[in-house]
């Protein structure tokens, strides 16, 4: 038995097992990036030209505007960090959704129900993109290096509505596989979402109350990222981060609810 | 020269656009989600500091809202399928038929930019009546005039862009062309303006911008319109944008040829 399998005797059967599909289907991708370097270079390229294009249009307005609906600079590059952090780790291990509508319209869908992982779990994580590796951890050292600005007091919110957030994007991607069951339309679901979530490059404040209101409790793009990036600023209130938790592990439920429902829905076509 | 197949082929993408109309409707969708969140955006910065970076509100809103028209009818286009064509060996299937492959890609854009004007226009109209936006409509004939000229030229001009970038797949067809796309799409994002004026950007870095080609897909269309850019600097940019235009065709033209004799037709 070697260090690895050590390791994983430690933990529940069931959860062994999921580790080692994830792993495996990971190796199975990084492998894929490792065969096509000319194009994955020029992604990795392209997502840095992004991150390192939108940094500097944050410096050039610092330079020319004192504030931005009262936040600094630094805050806004705050904010705008702990976007990333959180976009990028949907990015990261749900890549498997941006290829799963193929999987409902051709019927190959069919294959994941009958075997003994959860389709759900198949369906988000069968791929993961290591080429947003690179940006997360330059975003992670960006926010370490910035780590002072957390007063004392608020690194357990910060930790509450960093989970809450991280469930919030599990329960999101959920919700947009139950949608490609039902309707077929992943794609444009889940760029309507990362759209909705560009929103957020900027404190939500900026918007009016209309669209602020939608972007906290009906799709919480606010919770996701705007909450977890207050915190880090020290401006969130405990009891703001424990009503984000329970939204969170609500939101949750309510996708888990729907996926079940659809996976009733599903028609198998085409298979 | 007949243009009877060119105009049919408009006619079935016209069509084809309402075929998959749910499709259709989410990509609006999320236009003007990407609108909304630069309006707002520019919004609160002007509101707390009125002449920002030299724009007034009205203006800056002004820019911001005509961007996402210029974006509708500069980017929209179905020619990046040619990309596709490229690499899966389906471009055979118009080397043997009696049609010019640039022309027909144009003529079936021009129905996609159609039908997305159209809806963007009408999105526009909405979001007037819904947020009632400070803003001045131009009402100096030589700017419209200006503007009219140097838009379709824009188009033009992109669709160029569009097709060099599609034709790197005769040399790397990996991913159906989509590394290079993403790549020039996300230069594309900041070096046209549709994110913010170019020339709010310090000067060195405007000076060099302004010149590349990029520029005049939004940014200096919309220069124009707000007149911005009149009389002999007009002039100056209508013959920069129609100098980047001849560049471009002649490139693809090059380009076009000598994608030819490497390509391979794999897949077919």
């Amino acid at each position: 038995m070697n260090n690895n399998e050590n390791m994983l005797s430690m933990f529940p059967r069931k959860l062994r097992k999921y580790w080692l599909v994830w792993w495996t289907s990971a190796k199975l991708s990084l492998s894929s990036n490792m065969a096509t370097r000319g194009a994955s270079g020029l992604f990795i390229l392209g997502k840095l030209f992004r991150f390192g294009a939108f940094v500097y249009f944050l410096f050039v307005l610092g330079g020319g505007v004192n504030e931005v609906s009262g936040y600094n600079l630094s805050a806004l590059i705050i904010f705008f960090l702990v976007f990333n952090l959180f976009d990028l780790f949907g990015q990261l291990f749900f890549r498997g959704i941006y290829r799963f509508r193929q999987q409902v319209v051709s019927g190959e869908f069919d294959f994941r129900l009958v075997k003994p992982i959860s389709p759900l779990f198949q369906a988000l994580t069968r791929h993961t993109d290591f080429l947003d590796i690179p940006l997360l951890l330059m975003v992670i050292v960006a926010l370490v290096g910035n780590i002072d600005l957390v007063p004392a007091g608020s690194w357990w919110i910060f930790g509450l509505v960093s989970l809450a957030g991280f469930i919030l994007i599990t329960a999101i991607h959920v919700v947009v596989a139950s949608l490609g069951v039902i309707t077929t339309e992943v794609d444009h679901s889940i760029m309507i979402y990362r759209d909705l979530a560009m929103m957020a490059r900027f404190p939500v404040d900026i918007y009016t109350d209309a669209i602020r209101g939608l972007l906290t409790f009906v799709i919480p793009i606010a919770i996701i990222f705007t909450y977890p990036a207050k915190a880090f600023l020290g401006l969130l209130t405990w009891e703001n981060g424990l009503v984000a938790f329970g939204v969170s592990l609500l939101f949750l439920y309510i996708s888990l609810k729907l996926w079940r429902y659809a996976l009733t829905q599903y028609s198998s076509a085409s298979s | 020269m007949s243009f009877g197949k060119y105009i049919t082929a408009t006619k079935v993408s016209w069509q084809a656009g309402f075929v998959y109309r749910l499709n259709f409707v989410m990509w609006r969708v999320r236009m003007v989600i990407q609108l909304l969140a630069l309006y707002f955006l520019w919004l609160a910065i002007t509101s707390k500091s009125p002449n920002a970076f030299g724009y007034d509100q009205a203006t800056m809103l002004v820019y911001v809202l005509g961007s996402s028209v210029m974006r509708a009818l500069v980017f929209s286009s179905r020619s990046i399928d040619v990309q596709g064509e490229i690499s899966n060996g389906d471009l055979n299937n118009y080397l043997i038929k009696p049609l010019n492959y640039f022309r027909y890609w144009f003529f079936r854009d021009f129905a996609d930019k159609a039908l997305n004007i159209i809806f963007s226009i009408g999105e526009l109209v909405v979001l007037f009546l819904l947020l009632r936006p400070p803003v001045i409509i131009q009402s100096d004939p030589l700017a419209w005039l200006g503007f009219l000229v140097m838009a379709p030229l824009a188009m033009i001009l992109y669709y160029y862009f569009s097709l060099l970038i599609s034709m790197t797949t005769f040399w790397y067809p990996e991913g159906d062309g989509w590394p290079q796309r993403f790549f020039v799409f996300t230069i594309l994002e900041s070096l046209s303006g549709g994110l913010f004026p170019l020339d709010i950007l310090p000067a060195p870095v405007y000076s060099v911008l302004q010149n590349l080609p990029t520029a005049y897909f939004i940014f200096v269309p919309m220069q124009v319109y707000l007149g911005r850019i009149q009389g002999m600097e007009l002039v100056g940019a209508i013959g920069v944008t129609v100098f980047w235009v001849l560049v471009l065709w002649w490139l693809a033209r090059v380009v076009w040829h000598r994608g030819l004799k490497v390509y391979g037709a794999y897949g077919r």
